[in-house]
């Protein structure tokens, strides 16, 4: 198990070498001149060149590089061409609202999709089951963008209950948690429910069924744990996803997360920037890949990891 | 079971209770705390590295400059009390107040100006917009406590206007090297200004709390919140849900119901924005020709764009620059007349004219929207039009600044914003000195009369001259048509109807310091 970890941490090396080289070419090629941006359309050429200079942005492609790799493997992910801050602190400052979003939509995503996916397949065919698809198809569809606006009009400006904008108080997370969690409700409750109608219709259900046991303890007990290994996959890649992906929500709701900052950085080719949170994001989406591989052996005793 | 639900619920009962407490408004004439909400999250707030007005905005709350403008424009003292060129035009001296102390308790005196203004004009500082204030200052001196004199390397009748912008602010000479500020970057400001700045959450809000020993008449709130609010639907969210006493940039659209909408007051505020279509007046064919820019601007029209497109937002052009600034004087108007443009072209052998419409999209108030309405204008005389393209803003100035050789523009859409109020930052778009890459005259327009008239005029000393020189340089460049002119575009503030005094510059500033409730 733990020569098993060591392995896969180890094999992300190659992988953030690789994204980190893609991320690099990727910035440089976009048309727009950093300099030009940070100093704006009323700078003087000379002012410009100047700002270039000291971006570094005058040596060649190749040399910077060599620079960045350099940077890199001492930890040091540089500095922010707009903000002179160091990109480690940029993030830092950022990231903990971005993590905190995820994990509560994921949480009330899980728990509500893997419930109404079980109630669904319950209840196959019947109008509740008609009733819990549609729901979740229209999750699905929503634009997350009109849901957030839609939720502002009727909580904020006509209830008065929940502040449009902003992370500093703990009901501020009420709406961008809902927000990011109704498109992944409706994915897991749409796993869930075709997992558990594939596995309800197999014998070992049916032995559980003729020993006896009350219709509850069948679905929890033995369908549910064999039928999660697919929902655990489309957990862990949504909860991915949520951490890098969450920037309509984030402009939407003021929430001063990871996701606009990455915006921010492009539109002002803060390329140091972009860069930084490109390879953040990428760490992460592996770290969270492999917990999923890790969830899977605990819930099917069968895997074992060498 | 049962009883850890019902403590659930009682938890969240009280929970939404309180926030309900929490969020609801402030009671009548409570003066703790007035909220603003802007849509851009400040890079820096180090007055000579921070490049946006909105940035400004809050600078200027605790830092203050020598000179400032009045709501209409006008040059009047700040820091300094009184100022005097000499009679080459080659020193400006500057006397400053006694009675200023900085919020950390420091004195104002002549070293603090000559520390900060050094810092401002040093080569190795990235110091974005330093302008003029770089091209035309030698030296500063410290005379005595509170005499400050600059050496000039020419006469430079603009510079004083041009001391009135934030990047020339004055910190307190101790702030700048107390850590976590540095010599090279600012982060955290102590000025003189009516407030201090007491906390900057990145991304999320601005806390400014007033400065009760301020030299000047005092603040009213004791604090002011500066939310970061990026969409503008939730900024207006806000105003109308009572979680913000000011916004700035609503949704242009929704103009009409905020101006309707009781709870709420809008001010269309004056900017010296010009927004226009730079002709590329050195590309090959009927664009060279005068004529044919004339018939362009005969077939846009701008009063029903205006009116339908940017929801009376702006107001059309009558010089090519904005009527706040110094220099200003009308020189005509390019009234709709499809048919007179539709001759005119035929009149120049351009029936057949083609044009390449570009766009950026979200920089100005409708400016792709507008832009596909003038592409339709064009059409209806005859010109086969491309476009309008879009492109994000980075991409957009690297197409539009391209050196003549390989710039491939035709028409594109710009808007131009003086920082301080003179002709001379306007009328750079004429010099033909100040084509790209060294700057952006992104027409290539290029009279010697006008680089004449524009260059004696940034160097006279002599007010009523110089304003007659840049009117003239207007005229020729307004006949010569090298944009297709459109208009100074406003500057929407919505504020609620509790609060009143919220001020306004023409430089797309808002002022606060004096807001109070209704």
């Amino acid at each position: 198990m733990h020569r098993y970890l060591a392995r896969r941490l180890v094999a992300t090396l190659p992988t953030l070498l690789g994204v980190a080289t893609i991320i690099f070419l990727i910035v440089h090629l976009l048309p727009g001149d950093p300099a030009r941006l940070i100093a704006g359309l009323l700078a003087s050429e000379q002012d410009v060149a100047r700002i270039r200079s000291q971006l570094g942005l005058d040596k060649p492609l190749l040399a910077q590089y060599v620079i960045f790799l350099g940077q890199l493997l001492r930890g040091d992910l540089g500095v922010s061409a707009r903000t002179n801050a160091s990109v480690v602190s940029e993030i830092a400052s950022r990231l903990p609202y971005t993590v905190a979003l995820a994990v509560i939509s994921t949480v009330i995503a899980t728990l509500a999709g893997i419930l109404a996916g079980i109630l669904a397949a319950a209840r196959h065919n019947t109008r509740l089951d008609v009733l819990i698809s549609s729901v979740a198809l229209f999750g699905i569809s929503m634009p997350v963008y009109w849901l957030g606006l839609m939720m502002i009009i009727v909580f904020s400006i006509q209830l008065h209950w929940l502040p449009v904008a902003g992370a500093q108080e703990p009901l501020a997370y009420v709406m961008p948690s809902l927000t990011l969690a109704a498109f992944s409700v409706a994915l897991v409750a749409r796993m869930t429910r075709s997992a558990m109608l594939e596995v309800l219709g197999q014998d070992f259900v049916r032995t559980a069924r003729a020993k006896g046991l009350v219709e509850r303890a069948v679905l929890l007990g033995h369908a549910l744990k064999n039928a999660l290994l697919p929902v655990i996959t489309v957990v862990g890649l949504q909860f991915g996803a949520l951490l890098g992906g969450a920037v309509l929500t984030e402009t939407v709701f003021s929430w001063p997360g990871v996701g606009r900052l990455l915006v921010d950085s492009i539109f002002a080719r803060d390329y140091p920037v972009v860069q930084g949170v490109v390879l953040v994001f990428a760490f992460l989406f592996i770290l969270v890949n492999l917990a999923a591989d890790l969830c899977y052996a605990y819930v099917d005793p069968r895997i074992r990891y060498r | 079971m049962i009883l850890c639900r019902r403590l659930a619920l009682a938890v969240l009962v009280a929970v939404v209770l309180a926030s309900c407490g929490g969020t609801s408004a402030p009671t009548e004439k409570k003066t703790d705390l007035f909220r603003i909400a802007i849509g851009v999250d400040p890079d820096t707030l180090d007055p000579i590295g921070q490049t946006t007005t909105t940035v400004q905005n809050i600078v200027d709350m605790a830092v203050e400059t020598l000179v400032t403008i009045d709501e209409r424009g006008a040059v009047k003292p700040l820091l300094a009390e009184r100022w005097e060129t000499s009679g080459d035009g080659l020193q400006l001296t500057l006397f400053l107040r006694r009675d200023v102390k900085f919020s950390d308790g420091a004195a104002l005196d002549a070293q603090a100006v000559k520390l900060n203004l050094d810092r401002m004009l040093d080569p190795s500082l990235k110091v974005p917009l330093r302008g003029i204030m770089g091209d035309a200052i030698k030296g500063v001196e410290a005379v005595d406590s509170r005499t400050v004199r600059l050496t000039l390397k020419q006469a430079s009748a603009p510079l004083v206007a041009a001391l009135s912008q934030t990047t020339a602010g004055i910190l307190s000479p101790a702030a700048i090297r107390t850590a976590p500020n540095t010599y090279k970057d600012v982060q955290k400001i102590v000025g003189s200004g009516p407030y201090v700045l007491k906390e900057f959450v990145k991304a999320d809000h601005l806390m400014m709390t007033r400065n009760d020993a301020y030299w000047g008449r005092k603040a009213i709130y004791q604090a002011q919140e500066i939310k970061i609010v990026p969409e503008a639907a939730s900024r207006e969210s806000l105003v109308l849900a009572g979680q913000a006493d000011m916004i700035i940039l609503p949704p242009v659209a929704d103009l009409a119901a905020l101006q309707r909408d009781p709870k709420v007051k809008v001010k269309l505020a004056d900017s010296d924005r010009t927004i226009f279509i730079a002709i590329n007046n050195l590309r090959p064919g009927p664009l060279q020709k005068p004529e044919v820019r004339q018939a362009l601007n005969y077939a846009v029209d701008k009063k029903s764009i205006i009116k339908n497109v940017l929801f009376n937002a702006a107001d059309p052009l009558d010089a090519p620059m904005a009527k706040s600034l110094f220099g200003y004087c009308p020189v005509g108007s390019y009234d709709y007349n499809p048919g007179k443009a539709r001759s005119m072209l035929a009149a120049a052998g351009a029936s057949d004219l083609q044009v390449k419409l570009i766009s950026p999209q979200g920089r100005y108030i409708q400016d792709l929207e507008a832009a596909q309405a003038i592409a339709g204008n064009l059409r209806d005389v005859g010109v086969k039009v491309d476009g309008p393209a879009k492109s994000d803003w980075p991409g957009y100035v690297a197409t539009i600044t391209k050196a003549p050789a390989e710039n491939t523009t035709q028409l594109h859409v710009l808007g131009w914003a003086p920082g301080y109020l003179d002709a001379q930052q306007q009328m750079e778009q004429f010099l033909s000195l100040r084509w790209p890459p060294k700057a952006l005259a992104t027409s290539f327009y290029k009279n010697p009369t006008v680089d004449t008239l524009i260059q004696k005029a940034n160097a006279g000393t002599d007010a009523s001259a110089r304003k007659q020189q840049y009117c003239d340089a207007a005229k020729q460049v307004w006949n010569d048509a090298p944009w297709i002119f459109l208009w100074t575009q406003r500057f929407p503030i919505v504020f609620s109807s509790k609060v009143k005094g919220v001020g306004s510059f023409p430089t797309e500033k808002f002022y606060t310091v004096y807001a109070e409730p209704a």
